[in-house]
């Protein structure tokens, strides 16, 4: 099958659904509002990177091929054939958007242009046109497990490590466990969590500790990386097949929760996508994340802190998967003000609050730096700016990479982390907070000595 | 009678009619029957999903919160619009001025009353239509994504504008003859006013009506399918 046929196919299955598509094909009024409120065009306000005009490289050949008016009218009515010269602008601009989803909460219709993009993208999968780099992460997860490429038994290292680091900080043991079957909470973070940021682990170990239940979790060693790529590259089989790894996982340890660490997507692939479409059927546990569990807790008396440990200025950044997607937006604003002398919000915030700017998988791909940088954190950064803050927590990896890169480009002294690390040092275990804290990103070091 | 006027006042009004309802039906079929795996919801999303649905189809909010000005421009365009339909409806079929004779109003008070209020509401249509336009013309962002069919439905809806405000501020037009040509349609034996402006504003409105199904103007019927999609809690 010819290139050009592959394309006409997929555009043309959108009359099949899903629905958001069709609709989204043959609804906008073209008023200009997502525009206005995308953080790519608020950095570049140019043609190509207008939320309707990048839409409009499906839109055009869907109205071709689906509609009477493009069929007789062409151009005329904004309707065109697909040319093969067309790849190489889609494999770019499909990559310029970060799927925040923030057009769809001011479009007076709510398209959201995030479908369109990875419909987009999904076609460029297809076709092998997906970048290099997002190819790679989404065949290692396949390959592995998680997006790291991390083997058991490395991951099972940095387990001790943590418990070890745990130790001395309060002196006690305090378990991670692994692969424990008949735990009731099977906890899924971000891999980044475990082997890059891994005082987001330390802090849900420490909770579950405080409460008693520390036999009551588990972890896999086979299956620590809720991150999912297949949503970034549009590729459903790949997405699926990377999720049934963790269904079946949670399954075969026989919990009756899944808890999700500070990965949006992940839980929004979990709670908004497989289980209302019931890829997999009926589950035999329920799903939520940690940001809410733990916000649960501390709300019923059940955890006591020393917000003196986190003495810094610290905000929130509302990660778009997290916030604008799944609603999880007082939960995390609960764990920080309970942990945190000074917590200031960002403005806007929750369902408003703008993208870091590595959204949609962009945050992986190094190769538009400059462009992640200069355009599509722009107004993150300059959000963040004005907070004062020295600390922004961000409940997402994909987030975290974006904006610790973001502080380094624009020289900015701003450690970027998790919620759950600001809970794990000040968190008080048998009366005492963490007693040491020398992480590379140890803001408390600073304070300690100052 | 000329075969304009037959035309455009006997035999187009059942063809649009006609169009419109068979356009309508099909295209909300299609959308209704279309399957959607997954949820959309985008948050913060109230508990009443029916009632911000509503909301968003009668005041855009979220339009409000995104751009301010488009909303002033765009809700009073289509606030006035709702407001001009049904003045129409009233002189179409008088059903409107049988609930407010019931409601103690004298025919002359009513006719005073549809005076001034369409006028008025002429007036304002033609304000905020060109208004849109403008915007459409000079705003970059909004320009850029702007062709052909943006710019005929918004223009054709200034004409049946002009035409209509025409019929009250110019060549006067006695609106009585406007409920004696609709009976005369749903009876089969048209009376056609014998009225240029008239006959103009007509025959737009009527390609108006043909063209909302297979157009973006079809968004007053869309807005509730997509605005459920997202506002389900």
């Amino acid at each position: 099958m010819s290139r050009r046929k592959k394309v006409e196919d997929a555009i043309t299955a959108i009359n099949q659904g899903p629905k958001v598509l069709k609709l989204y094909m043959e609804m906008c009024a073209r008023c200009g509002t997502c525009a206005s409120q995308c953080p790519v065009y608020y950095a570049k306000p140019e043609k190509d990177i207008n939320p309707v005009i990048r839409s409009d490289l499906i839109r055009a050949i869907y109205k071709k091929l689906s509609t009477t008016s493009g069929k007789l009218m062409g151009e005329l009515v904004g309707a065109r054939d697909f040319s093969e010269d067309d790849f190489e602008k889609w494999a770019e601009d499909f990559y310029e958007c970060t799927g925040c989803r923030r057009c769809a909460t001011y479009c007076p219709f709510g398209i959201d242009n995030s479908v369109i993009t990875r419909k987009g993208r999904a076609i460029l999968h297809e076709l092998g046109l997906t970048p290099a780099v997002m190819q790679r992460v989404v065949d290692i997860s396949l390959e592995t497990g998680n997006t790291d490429g991390a083997s058991p038994k490395a991951f099972m290292a940095a387990i001790e490590f943590l418990e070890e680091e745990m130790k001395e900080e309060h002196g006690i043991d305090i378990k991670i466990p692994v692969d424990v079957e008949g735990a009731t909470y099977f906890y899924v973070p971000p891999s980044g969590d475990v082997l890059v940021n891994p005082e987001a682990t330390t802090g849900i170990a420490k909770v579950f500790h405080v409460l008693g239940m520390a036999d009551q979790w588990t972890m896999s060693s086979k299956c620590f990386d809720g991150a999912n790529y297949g949503l970034f590259t549009g590729d459903d089989a790949s997405m699926k097949a990377d999720n049934k790894l963790y269904v079946d996982e949670a399954k075969r340890l026989g919990a009756k929760v899944m808890l999700m660490g500070e990965c949006g997507h992940a839980y929004r692939i979990m709670k908004m996508m497989m289980e209302p479409a019931k890829w997999w059927g009926d589950l035999p546990f329920e799903i939520t994340n940690c940001l809410q569990w733990t916000a649960i807790h501390i709300k019923a008396g059940r955890l006591q802190f020393d917000k003196t440990m986190n003495p810094m200025p610290v905000t929130y950044h509302d990660p778009c998967n997290f916030g604008r997607s799944c609603g999880i937006v007082d939960e995390p604003r609960i764990i920080l003000e309970a942990s945190c002398l000074d917590f200031r919000e960002m403005y806007p915030n929750r369902g408003d609050n703008w993208c870091c700017g590595g959204g949609g998988g962009l945050s992986a791909m190094d190769t538009i730096l400059d462009f992640r940088m200069e355009i599509t954190g722009k107004k993150k950064m300059e959000q963040i700016r004005a907070t004062g803050a020295k600390y922004v927590a961000a409940a997402c990896s994909n987030c975290k990479r974006q904006l610790i890169q973001l502080m380094e480009y624009h020289n900015e002294d701003i450690v970027v982390g998790g919620v759950h690390d600001m809970l794990s040092r000040a968190i008080l275990i048998n009366g005492k907070a963490a007693q040491r804290i020398d992480y590379e990103s140890g803001v408390a070091v600073e304070s300690e000595s100052g | 009678m000329s075969t304009f006027a037959f035309i455009v006042g006997g035999i187009l009004p059942g063809i649009a009619v006609v169009i419109f309802i068979v356009g309508m039906v099909y295209r909300l079929s299609v959308w209704l029957k279309i399957p959607q795996p997954g949820r959309m919801t985008l948050f913060p999303a109230s508990e009443g999903t029916t009632k911000a649905v509503v909301a968003e189809a009668l005041f855009f909010p979220s339009l409000f919160r995104g751009d301010r000005v488009l909303w002033t421009f765009a809700w009073v365009f289509h606030a006035t619009l709702a407001l001009v339909a049904l003045g129409h409806i009233r002189v179409i079929t008088g059903f409107v001025d049988r609930v407010l004779m019931a409601m103690g109003m004298s025919a002359e008070g009513i006719a005073t009353m549809s005076g001034t209020v369409g006028g008025i509401a002429g007036v304002i249509l033609f304000a905020t239509g060109t208004l849109l336009l403008i915007r459409r013309l000079t705003m970059q962002r909004v320009r850029e994504i702007s062709g052909l069919p943006d710019f005929f439905a918004l223009l054709l809806l200034i004409a049946i504008i002009f035409t209509g405000d025409m019929m009250r501020f110019g060549a006067h037009f006695e609106l009585e003859q406007t409920r004696i040509w609709a009976r005369s349609l749903v009876t089969f034996s048209p009376q056609i006013p014998q009225h240029g402006m008239f006959l103009t504003h007509a025959l737009l409105a009527l390609l108006l009506i043909m063209y909302i199904p297979f157009s973006k103007i079809l968004h007053f019927g869309g807005i509730f399918f997509t605005q459920s999609l997202i506002k389900r809690r």
